[in-house]
């Protein structure tokens, strides 16, 4: 038995024990933590600094838009913006997204694809650019419905395109040479399907895939009719069965590569490889053809324009890389100045970038260099893209009608995908897509 | 014995308080001690899953597209739920995901077993074994998809290469395929996680009980025998922690998916988490998106509840 009179040893008890911690404390504590947290997120709310304009877009800055602020902010002393770039991808638009919608302070920013400029101008992030426009005679052609360069809503004008994407075909000039072809200055399309077929031979395809030639016959929202869908237009069955037969026929690449490749978004690698004479693209691709470190190939590219459809003439490239004021901004006024400025003065610091204005206000030889490269005439037949690009004036357009555009865009490829696989008949892909697309406008066209 | 840790002390308030051991004293500093541990850990359960669970329940009788802001939320009442019900594009997600998880779920068992019971034995270099057939479990899934992607191709992979060698005309497209998509999705699943199940299988197997066994070689049973009466039912429970987990992980895989097929061709491969990544990142319905993703989450939840209820009792343990 243990005597009381002596105490027991003492156990060493854990230090946390000792230490007088309470309810209290631990409440305010979590008090403390959650203050924290909360004036985090508030933080991106009160951080808005009203002299200095926040920009966003997905060029790289040192591609043209750091000149272009630079230059806006020696004309306006004054004045400071700041051009952030983030990547125009999916996670990158929903990070534009996150901050329109979280309130980080952006007051001009660019939309590059039609889901985003369908969500961001529908859902009143954009302000009203009609007064800009309307009052600025040097815009006027922003005004035009026929060939739309800006998105619409009523009066209300939400984006303003900044530049021409138009699209061309590119000639593997060895194999044309091979085939014994013209380089075309302007063409109908039975003439470019001529020039597919006698371009085929062992080896090589005669093209990648065919232009989308709804839209070159059908023009803006070539996809909505009425109330509902236009893939009724004999011209979408007319595609899908075309492109199935000469992928058939071996004259167009197997999309079954295509997709095991992944190469939809990017097909340079096997132009260069030869696998195909004629690739349907856009200004973007020359980047690599004059890149002979990354992309070394020993034959000339040339340059030819779409294809005609029965007269008619959409180039099928777009009014692209679109411009909107955030109309919770509080700098609406000094946005709109350099919204202005970007389209008027600043397409010569874009030109680099090989960004053709939309308004046509830089010397075409500048662009040419840009787009092509400084030593373009060792890889390009420069001439054919000078005709093509600009001599031609390639007849482009903006879509103004964007229900469910995400939707149905995802409907098309995958009905697309299973035809040119040559699983599902053009006819039955083309019902299926009608179908789909006609419910989808149904529910949201009030959206 | 002792009785002076029993007595209560003689009187005041420091040493009442030492007495009541169950924490319930307002300023019995231990629980608080405790809290203050966990509260770090809660603190980020709280907010990563509770507040993300609570918003998907109030989202799913909403419409918003995240860009509109907090203030453009519309309240929809249960339209999205009866939406949910007549989308033929969440019925083919429903299935293509019962098939995949269907199928590759039961394969990857028993693969897992078949490799646990001959890596059970004394074998030349069991260590390795083991550890190659783990390997594909930990590596990451960009490189399984890639590999995979290579093996594949309907043209120069490996596979059809060697499938040609043997003459085969007509050669599956895998990937570039609607119809062989979801079967090469399915490979490459069992392949990446059978050595999960097999090492779960092997450490059950060395539990299982060798007296049995010894009695049951006794008594002259087969091993077809002993696998039924001792082995099947010692490892039941494994099995069904492994079916539940296993389903569960399979049918809300999406990584796989996303880098191999992005859900195609077609629409072959659009398993109900990525109809729900759709539905959200790409066409911005949240709403919907959250409609979709509370069905699922209670189909899955009522599944695995019939598994759980299914298997009690059958265990040898029991």
């Amino acid at each position: 038995m243990q005597s009381r009179s002596t105490p027991p040893p003492r156990r060493r008890r854990p230090v946390s024990l000792d230490s007088p911690i309470t309810r209290r404390s631990l409440a305010g504590f979590v008090g403390a933590t959650a203050a924290t947290a909360l004036a985090g997120c508030a933080s991106q709310d009160t951080s808005k600094d009203l002299d200095t304009l926040q920009v966003w877009g997905g060029v790289p800055p040192e591609n043209g838009p750091q000149a272009l602020v630079d230059h806006f902010m020696e004309e306006h002393p004054d004045q400071k913006v700041v051009y952030t770039r983030f990547v125009n991808d999916d996670r990158g638009n929903l990070k534009v997204n996150t901050a329109l919608q979280g309130g980080v302070d952006i007051d001009v920013f660019f939309t590059y694809d039609s889901s985003s400029l369908a969500m961001r101008s529908h859902s009143g992030m954009a302000a009203d650019l009609g007064d800009l426009v309307r009052s600025t005679p040097k815009l006027e052609p922003f005004l035009d419905t026929t060939e739309p360069k800006a998105l619409f809503d009523g009066e209300t004008i939400t984006a303003l395109a900044t530049t021409k994407e138009p699209n061309f075909l590119l000639f593997n000039e060895s194999l044309r040479d091979e085939a014994g072809i013209e380089l075309p200055s302007a063409w109908e399309l039975e003439e470019y399907l001529e020039a597919v077929r006698s371009l085929t031979a062992n080896g090589h395809y005669g093209t990648y895939k065919l232009p989308d030639l709804p839209r070159i016959a059908l023009g803006p929202n070539y996809w909505y009719a009425g109330e509902g869908s236009n893939f009724e237009d004999p011209a979408f069955l007319r595609h899908f069965e075309l492109t199935a037969q000469m992928i058939r026929d071996g004259e167009v690449f197997p999309w079954s590569q295509v997709l095991a490749r992944q190469i939809e978004a990017y097909q340079q690698n096997n132009f260069i490889a030869g696998d195909f004479a004629i690739w349907g693209t856009a200004p973007f691709s020359l980047r690599f053809l004059n890149d002979s470190e990354q992309y070394p190939h020993d034959f000339l590219t040339a340059c030819a324009p779409m294809p005609t459809i029965d007269g008619a003439d959409w180039n099928s490239g777009v009014y692209g890389n679109h411009v909107q004021i955030n109309a919770k901004s509080p700098k609406q006024e000094l946005a709109q100045e350099f919204v202005k400025f970007w389209l008027l003065d600043g397409a010569a610091d874009m030109a680099p970038g090989g960004k053709i204005p939309t308004l046509d206000n830089v010397d075409h030889e500048i662009l040419l260099e840009a787009i092509l490269g400084e030593n373009m005439e060792t890889y390009f037949d420069v001439e054919s893209f000078r005709r093509t690009l600009f001599e031609n004036d390639p007849k482009l357009l903006a879509d103004t009608d964007l229900t469910a555009v995400a939707e149905i865009t995802q409907a098309y490829e995958q009905q697309r995908d299973v035809c040119w696989l040559l699983e599902r008949s053009p006819q039955r892909a083309i019902d299926t897509i009608h179908a789909d697309a006609d419910a989808l406008i149904q529910r949201f066209r009030e959206d | 014995m002792t009785t002076a840790t029993t007595t209560p002390p003689a009187s005041g308030p420091s040493t009442a308080n030492r007495t009541r051991r169950t924490g319930r004293a307002p300023s019995d500093p231990k629980p608080l001690v405790g809290w203050l541990f966990i509260a770090p850990n809660l603190l980020g359960v709280l907010l990563f899953t509770f507040v993300p669970l609570v918003s998907v329940v109030l989202l799913s009788f909403t419409k918003w597209n995240l860009v509109s802001g907090l203030e453009g939320i519309e309240f929809v009442g249960i339209d999205n739920f009866l939406f949910v019900l007549q989308d033929p594009k969440f019925w083919r997600s429903l299935l293509i995901t019962v098939v995949y998880a269907g199928v590759a779920v039961p394969l990857t068992l028993v693969v897992g077993l078949l490799l646990a019971t001959a890596l059970n034995r004394d074998v030349p270099g069991r260590a390795l074994l083991r550890a190659c057939f783990f390997i594909p479990y930990i590596v990451n899934v960009v490189a399984i998809g890639m590999t995979w992607m290579m093996l594949l191709d309907p043209s120069a992979g490996l596979l059809n290469q060697f499938l040609g060698n043997f003459g085969a005309e007509s050669l599956p497209g895998w990937f570039a395929s609607s119809r062989w998509a979801l079967p090469a999705l399915i490979l490459v699943t069992i392949w990446a996680q059978a050595g999960y199940a097999c090492l779960i299988y092997l450490s059950a197997l060395q539990d299982a009980p060798e007296q049995l066994y010894e009695a049951a070689r006794i008594d002259g049973a087969g091993r077809w025998r002993m696998f039924r009466a001792i082995t099947w039912p010692s490892l039941l429970p494994t099995s069904v922690f492994l079916l539940i987990t296993l389903f569960v992980g399979i049918s809300q895989s999406f990584g796989m998916i996303a880098l191999i097929t992005n859900g195609g061709p077609g629409s072959s491969t659009t398993t109900l988490s990525f109809y729900m990544y759709q539905t959200s990142f790409q066409f911005y319905r949240f709403g919907y998106a959250s409609a979709v993703g509370l069905v699922t989450f209670l189909g899955i939840f009522a599944l695995m509840l019939v598994m759980w209820r299914l298997q009690r009792g059958r265990a040898l343990h029991d």
